[in-house]
Order: C-alpha cells, then structure tokens, then sequence
C-alpha cells in the first residue's frame, strides 16, 4: 500500500514490520510519534510502553534485548543526555537483540534547550549512527539498523533533525510482520561488567567499529561527476540536491548516511579529483572535522568550506536559500541569489507562546503571584507547557533549565539566596521523570523552598500521553496509580496542600498566602484536568457594563480574550473553556456566564 | 501547482487540511512530501504547513517558489509572503486576528496582497463553518471553497476519497455533511 507517513510514523511502521518485540520511550519533541504510532500495533509478540523517563526506558529496552528481543528505545535528543550513563555502558557490556536508540535532534532548535547533535554523541560512545534524509529512507534503513545491531552486538543509534521526523512522505509498502523466535535470557559473565572486562570490551569495540565500516557505507553515496564537491548528509541532502538545480555539472555530492563509523576510503576516493570541498550539514561540524582530519593524514591539501571557516552558520537550521547564499558566498556566483519578488514586505509581529485558553495553569500562576504580591520571591520553572509561564503577562518564571531541575535549582537558590522565598513550578509528568529525587534532597538537606506541582493529569505538551500519575497505561487500560501526595509525605514532608486552581480564585489565593507563612519545605499540589481534556460546561461573554479598561485581558492574557480593531474587548466563544478566571478580575462585573447550548 | 504553503493560527486545523491535500495529489498518482512549521503553544501560535509534489526535493519550500499561498489567517499568510511570488495564486479566509499588543490593521495586509498579486481570492470559510454550526471546520470548509472555485483542480468527489482515508469515520461523515452543504449553498 501507499501512504503519506511523517518521519516518525515511518520509523514505526518499519520497526513494527520489522518485528520490534519492546518499544519505549519517553515523549519529547520532535520524537514523540515514534511511540504514539506504535501503539496502534498490536501483536502477541509485542510490547510497548511510556516509561518514566529515557534513562529507565533505555533500561528496560536493555534488558529485553539481553534476552534477545528487538527493541527500541525513543528520545529526543536532550533525552538522550538522560539516558546517557546505560547507553555509554551498553557500548562495552553489548546486547543481543536488535536495540535501536531512536534519537530526534532540533536544529533550530523548534521545541528544545539545546542544539546538541546525537552524531557527536555517536562518536563519543563509539557506536554506529543512521543519519536518514526523508521519511521514505527512514523506512528503509531501519532493517539494516536490527541487522547491524545483532550481528555486531551493539546498540545503534538512529538519529534524525526535526524536519526529517516531522515531514511527511508518500511511502509504498507492504504491512507484513518478521515473526522471530525469542531465545529468553542466556546467563553469560560478560553481562557483568567489571573494570577489567570493560578495558579488554573497549579493545573489541574499537574493533568492530573498524569490522563494519565497509558494510555500513553501501548506505552511503556518491552522486555527479563535478569538481566542487558537496558534502552532506541528513535533511541538508535536499537542500543541496535543490539549490544545485541547472547547475548539475559543477558539483559532486557525497552524501553521507552513516556518520559513524565513516569509510575513508570512499572518502578519499570521493577527493581525489576535486577542486575544492565544500561541506553542509546541521548542528555540529561532524563530517567536516572528520573527511579534514582524513585529508591531513593523507597529506591532501584542498581548499575547504564549511562552519570552521564562517561558510556555514553554526546555529540554528538550513534551507534551500541558506544553502543558495553559502554556494554564493564561495563562488561569488550571482546566479546562485535567490531573488525575492514581493518589494515590500509587511512588519508582522511574532504571535508569542500562550498557554492555551482555560489552561489551569494559568490560575495556578496567577494564585501564587498573587498570594506572593509585594513579597521577594524567586520562581523557579521547568519543561513542559508551564514554561510558558514566563511569559506576559503570568510572568512567574525565572528560571529554566532541564527535566527535573526546577526543585534542584530552587534549592540552590535558596542556600545563596536566603532572604527571599523560592518557589519552584514542576508538571506532573516531569515530576515522575525527574523531580523526586531532587525533592529527596530538599527534605534531606533541610531547603526549605515550595514546590508547585501542577498536575493536570497528563503529559500536556507532547500530545496528553499518560504517566505514572494518571495510572492509565498506554492504551488507556489500567496500571497502577501512584499517587503525588503519597510519595510527597512518605518522604517526609509533612507540610502538603491540594488546590482545584478552577475553583474561588479569592479563597485559594488566602490558603496559598498562609501556607507561605512560615519558611519551611511545602508542596502544593495544583489539581485540574488540562483545559483540552474536557468539555466545557459553558463559556464566558462580556456584556454592555464593559468600560473598555482591559484588565481582564492584561491581567490574564487568556488567549481566548481579544480587542478588536474599535477597541472592543470581546471573548471568543469558541475558544473560550468556561474557566472563569477572567471574572474575576473585571472591575465592572461585565464578564458573564453563558451555559452551553442557550 | 508543485508548492503549497498553508498559513494559519494554532486551533485552525492547518496540520489536518495539509494531509488532506497531501492525500488529494497522492490519490492522482504523485509523490508528495510536506512538512510542518509548528510553535511552542498548541493554540493561538503560528502554523505554516509546507506541500511539495515530488519526491526529489526537501520538505521546505524555497523563498518565492510557492504556486499557491492558503492563509487561513490573514496575517500569518502576510507572515509568509517571502514564499511567493508575483504570479502565485493567494487564497484568504476573511478571518483576521490581529497578533495581541499589535496595531496591524486587516486593510494594510489586503493592501500587500493586492498591489502585489494578480490572482487573489478572499473566502469566508470561517463564517460559512459557523453558520453550518461546525467552528472547527473551518479548513475543510476552505478547501471545499477552493476546489468548487476550481482554483484547485479536484472533484467534490476525490475530496470524499481524501477524506475518507484520512479522518476518522466519524469525523469523515461530519464532514461529507459539510461538503455537500457547501457545495449545494456557497
Ligand atoms: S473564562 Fe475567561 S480566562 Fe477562562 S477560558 Fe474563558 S476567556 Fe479565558
Ligand atoms: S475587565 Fe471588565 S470592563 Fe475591563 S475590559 Fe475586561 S470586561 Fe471590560
């Protein structure tokens, strides 16, 4: 069949046909899909899971491997920073079913801290890494991906850019699934490992390394017949593919798929009757610092261009256009500008992040902003929707780092900073990946911040996956609920509140307000089901008593509150989750209620 | 037609109705690609959804190269008129919301367009979805627009089939509802 698949989806469907046996990962994007879409899979001989965070999804990937099933463990790439203590491991100890460390990198970075590149990462624990173009070649290298992995005993990883995971592609195939036999677990003493082991393992990895470095280059290749050489690899092929366009002749591409381990013989084969290199790729100089290095070994001196001479931007990602001005920029060649036809272009300004329209969060910030107002307070942030809470006009957020380090920071805050009240903001589900320890430690070390965990019972950024929390597993069907509070007062703390942000915003702001009284270790617990969950009831209008002030709208900045070109303020009714926050602040008692269907 | 770009606002459907052109010039027989520019808020953030029929090229359309610009919001397709060029069509939803601390004024993007592209159409596909009482659909009402104004080459009929390989079966008998009315009343 034929069928328009995103990146991602594409990943799923070859990995499932493939006969993948476990598939977990923690949601991030751009990576989420890979598991959203495997889910839809069924089969006796298949399990998938949401783990709590990558480290413990690599882990368990890890063991189901050892016992020789296919596995898959997906991240994004800040993710893979997590996972990275099994994953350095795993390239000593080993595996033995097929593991596939799935990683989507963020050139530009769209959605992410950070424009790390998962092929640097390949190099650093010395593993074999896929670097697919488009979704349809996604496809297709995943089998390879399985056979390499079992038949070296390594984890491979399986890298792509956001425009590679979430770019959609007609692909044909057939949905047929690999059925293999699963051995079960082998008691080996190489799955111990001990220093001793690891140095004589690292000798055989370097080894391997070297072993399948012919194998891997098929995937590789070279294109034209030119004497400018192009080398690139991942998304950028296209790009180069397109921005050459009537020039054919001039150039050649060798556009790499396997970043690591590289062939240099293909490489020098692919130099040898070239002018100049030039080299495009996203995030880091990998191919260019390696095919340098190669030329200096082999006493080739060629003139290159590339990020390490100022050719090609460091940061953020390319386009056809970029790449156009890069060709320019080395060959002063006029014909490679793009000309833009439209002579003036109009100034529109940058529609800035909202939490969503009766997004509980919102009440929750604006409750503590408000039970903190005249004081000295410090709020700490995390990841997930709620670091939008550093926006106008919520602004309760100062920080923000990684996964977790809300609570940490706050610690660290306080301990400097001890005059001042910290309050660190962590989600439900980043609470479950990484803010229990770090609360640990708070009660352990006596840091006597205030934790607010806004739970809305759900991963709400990457698309309402469930989570610890929620108790629901995957599909939906029941697993074991934990419980936030549970875990809050069997560490210790004894100083625990649970608040509905919907409910009488002038009542939970007094319970807030005392609960900040002393200076102690606290949590709070903000309880409410995220706003694109449930139906509404009914949604808010404003009526003629309305005097035009706009506090409504500049206090809570409710995305489904407006004013229009005369200055009117209105309410979108259709955007509008009935939350009520708004009218609360209105002067004039000009915001009310309107029931559904009247 | 090889590229498309359609702009919008978060909420409006953008991502839907690109898998559903995706589908239409697939179920002629082309190789399509097409990706998506998304912002950090699930609603209210800009969405531009890139459409490339044929197989051989990278996901995002080049500056000034896009056949045809769908903005589902006035001001985001304002946002991406480095895409086209003088002789691409541009097709408008009679929707404006301004970006909030702004003053853009709805008449200065009409203007743009105007003193700038020949072949300009204004649609009200998000009245005609309200008044159809279906507020969501606002861009499959756009699309059915566009195809019965023949600015698309597609049948009513090959927007069924897209349809129905693409939603779900409750979602697609919702929206042949819509179809149908748009067809017999606009
Ligand atoms: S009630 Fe007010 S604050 Fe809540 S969603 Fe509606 S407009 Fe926004
Ligand atoms: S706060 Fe009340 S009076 Fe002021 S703009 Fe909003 S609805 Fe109108």
């Amino acid at each position: 069949m034929k069928k328009v698949l995103m990146g991602n989806e594409a990943v799923a469907y070859s990995l499932f046909i493939n006969g993948v046996n476990v598939a977990v990962g923690y949601p991030g994007t751009p990576s989420t899909e890979v598991i959203e879409t495997l889910k839809d899979f069924q089969d006796d001989d298949f399990y998938v899971e949401w783990s709590t965070n990558e480290k413990v999804a690599l882990e368990v990937a890890a063991g189901a491997s050892l016992a020789g099933a296919r596995t898959v463990a997906a991240m994004k790439q800040v993710g893979l920073n997590v996972a990275a203590d099994p994953l350095l491991s795993l390239s000593v100890v080993g595996v033995e079913g097929g593991l596939i460390v799935f990683v989507a990198d963020d050139p530009g970075p769209h959605s992410s801290q950070t424009e790390q590149d998962t092929r640097n990462f390949a190099r650093f624990c010395n593993l074999p890494v896929f670097d697919p173009s488009s979704p349809k070649e996604a496809f297709e290298l995943i089998k390879p991906a399985f056979e390499i992995s079992e038949k070296y005993k390594l984890p491979v990883l399986f890298r792509m850019t956001t425009r590679v995971c979430h770019s959609n592609q007609s692909v044909e195939f057939e949905l047929k699934r690999e059925k293999r036999k699963i051995k079960g677990f082998r008691k080996k003493p190489e799955w111990v490992i001990l220093p001793a082991l690891s140095y004589k393992k690292h000798m055989e990895l370097e080894q391997k390394l070297q072993d399948m470095k012919k194998e891997l280059s098929v995937y590789n290749k070279v294109e034209g017949k030119g004497k400018i050489g192009i080398v690139t690899g991942g998304v950028s092929y296209f790009y180069v593919k397109e921005a050459i366009k009537g020039f054919e002749d001039l150039f050649s591409i060798l556009k790499i798929t396997v970043a690591h381990p590289l062939d240099e013989e293909l490489i020098l084969e692919f130099v040898k009757d070239k002018e100049i290199l030039i080299f495009i790729e996203e995030l880091d100089p990998v191919l260019e610092e390696e095919v340098k290095l190669l030329l200096f070994e082999n006493g080739r001196i060629i003139s290159t261009y590339g990020k390490r001479n100022g050719y090609v931007p460091f940061a953020g990602e390319l386009d056809v256009d970029k790449v156009k001005g890069i060709f320019y920029k080395v060959l002063s060649d006029k014909r490679f500008l793009m000309k833009n036809t439209f002579t003036d272009v109009l100034q529109i300004p940058k529609r800035q992040a909202q939490l969503c329209a009766g997004c509980p969060h919102r009440n929750s910030f604006l409750i503590v902003k408000y039970a903190t107002k005249g004081q000295d307070v410090i709020f700490t942030g995390d990841i997930g929707c709620y670091t939008l809470g550093f926006a106008k006009p919520i602004s309760t957020t100062d920080t923000c780092l990684c996964m977790g380090a809300s609570i940490t920071m706050a610690q660290g805050l306080k301990i400097t900073d001890g005059s001042k009240k910290v309050i660190a903001f962590i989600g439900d589900s980043t609470f479950f990946h990484s803010g229990i320890t770090g609360l640990v430690n708070s009660y352990y070390n006596r840091h006597n911040i205030t934790i607010c965990i806004l739970d809305n019972l759900t991963t709400g950024m990457t698309g309402f996956q469930p989570h610890p929390g929620t108790g629901k597993k995957i599909y939906g069907e029941e697993g074991r609920k934990v419980s936030i509070e549970s875990i809050v007062k069997g560490i210790g703390v004894e100083k625990v509140l649970v608040i509905d942000p919907y409910s009488d915003f002038t009542q939970n702001v007094d319970k807030v307000r005392e609960f900040l009284n002393n200076d102690q270790l606290g949590v709070i617990v903000f309880r409410r089901e995220c706003a694109n969950l449930k139906s509404r009831e009914g949604y808010f209008k404003i009526n003629q008593n309305c005097l035009k002030c706009k506090v409504c709208l500049n206090v809570t900045g409710c995305p489904a509150i407006d004013e229009d070109e005369n200055g009117n303020i209105f309410i979108d009714s259709v955007l509008c989750k009935g939350c009520g926050l708004c009218k609360n602040f209105c002067p004039y008692y000009a915001i009310e209620k309107v029931m559904e269907n009247e | 037609m090889n590229d498309i770009i359609i702009a919008g606002i978060g909420g409006q459907g953008n991502i839907l109705l690109s898998r559903v052109i995706c589908q239409l010039f697939m179920n002629r027989g082309f190789d399509v690609k097409s990706a998506e520019n998304i912002g950090m808020s699930q609603r209210g953030g800009s969405v531009v959804s890139y459409i490339r029929v044929g197989d051989e090229v990278g996901p995002i359309v080049p500056d000034g190269k896009a056949d045809i610009l769908i903005g589902l919001e006035m001001s985001e397709a304002a946002r991406n008129v480095n895409k086209i060029n003088k002789d691409s069509v541009v097709v408008l939803n009679n929707k404006f919301v301004r970006p909030k601390n702004s003053d853009l004024k709805k008449q200065e993007i009409l203007n743009l367009i105007e003193s700038n592209i020949s072949k300009f159409y204004i649609l009200n596909a998000y009245d005609i979805a309200l008044e159809l009482d279906m507020p969501k659909a606002e861009n499959i009402t756009m699309l059915t627009l566009i195809c019965k104004k023949e600015i698309f080459p597609f049948s009513k009929e090959e927007i069924m089939t897209a349809l129905k390989l693409v939603l779900s079966p409750q979602m697609y008998e919702m929206n042949k509802i819509l179809v149908e009315k748009i067809y017999e009343k606009y």
